[in-house]
């Protein structure tokens, strides 16, 4: 058994854990306010958690230059999927953005 | 019931999901060739879209494994960008009242963004045909977009040279920014975005996802006003950003 299925099996049962306790309770009641609105805002802190470092942090140095593609394919896909381009267009357009200034750089 | 013997709803459901399944099967087909590409074997990628399901998290693990995370921070996390399937659990249960155990069990384990979202927006209560129609449409799309994607990954040596490494920080930007509606949201964002930042300049492997995304989560549900809570049975009010 490798470690990566060891990882895989982990990350099913976390992801079975947050699926199925509520939908076999057959909740009836509204969970708590506060408790909702913590469920809102978790994906607007994990998503930025997660993605702002992948652009800004490289080999454990902050990287904030303007020679730096990622930092313009960022400020390409935010504004696009702000404005409503969908999601894939907005992917795809960062995407070359970055590949686009790495071939010039 | 229809002539081919299906309920009506399991065909609505299946319909109303159509326009949502190019974009999933291109998402499970970037997975597939992205997650190859870091180092993941053909089965591993596939075992994980048919066990996990849930492909924001996919797309989180996989650099996280390429990079030799610790197992824990990497379910850990699994786990914190999952959470979200608590709201959409809660909204759906009751409209599965008098279906088996059994059934239920299985039935969790499809629960997505899309089908969701397909099914709050035809009707409130959301219909379970529709629901199970669509999660059959979604999680179809997207275990064969991945296979697609695994088989024909390969092909791209370099992926970098590409930009491709750069579509998982561009796929949670764009989903950030679709969900950013109040002044509230965004000082969530960018407070996760600074901690996170300055965590990881200082902690090793990937814990500052899941610290700086946990902290500033319950730091706002603490101090944010409650009214800014979604309402439990108002599906717009939800984020649909999320994508399979």
């Amino acid at each position: 058994m490798s470690r990566v299925w060891l990882v895989i099996g982990g990350m099913a049962v976390a992801t079975y854990l947050t699926r199925a306790p509520m939908f076999l309770a057959l909740a009836r009641r509204p969970l708590p306010p506060r408790v909702r609105l913590w469920l809102r805002l978790v994906p607007l802190a994990v998503l930025p958690a997660l993605a702002v470092p992948l652009v800004l942090v490289r080999d454990g140095r902050l990287a904030l230059g303007l020679a730096h593609p990622p930092l313009w394919g960022a400020a390409v896909v935010f504004v696009l999927a702000a404005r409503g381009v969908n999601l894939l267009a907005s992917v795809a357009v960062a995407v070359a953005v970055v590949a686009l200034l790495r071939a010039l750089g | 019931m229809t002539r081919l013997g299906l309920p009506g709803g399991l065909r609505d459901g299946l319909v109303a999901s159509l326009a949502l399944v190019p974009s999933v099967f291109v998402y499970g087909s970037v997975f597939g060739g992205l997650a190859v590409q870091a180092g993941l074997t053909p089965a591993q990628v596939l075992g994980m879209s048919v066990l996990v399901f849930a492909g924001a998290s996919q797309f989180v693990a996989v650099p996280m494994i390429a990079a030799g995370a610790p197992a824990l921070a990497i379910v850990v996390t699994t786990y914190v960008v999952n959470m979200r399937h608590y709201l959409m659990a809660a909204t759906l249960a009751p409209s599965f009242r008098g279906f088996r155990r059994l059934w239920l069990a299985l039935i969790a384990h499809l629960i997505n963004d899309e089908s969701f979202a397909v099914a709050v927006a035809r009707s409130r209560p959301p219909d379970a045909w529709v629901y199970l129609g669509s999660a059959a449409a979604i999680s179809g799309a997207f275990v064969g977009g991945v296979a697609v994607g695994t088989a024909l990954g390969g092909l791209v040596e370099r992926p970098e040279r590409y930009g491709l490494d750069f579509a998982f920080p561009a796929v949670f930007l764009a989903l950030v920014a679709v969900q950013l509606r109040r002044r509230a949201d965004w000082l969530v964002a960018i407070g996760a975005a600074v901690l996170a930042v300055a965590l990881a300049l200082v902690l090793p492997g990937n814990w500052h996802i899941v610290v700086a995304g946990l902290t500033v989560s319950a730091l706002g549900a603490r101090v944010l006003p409650v009214e800014d809570a979604p309402a439990p049975a108002e599906p717009h009010a939800y984020p649909q950003g999320g994508h399979e």
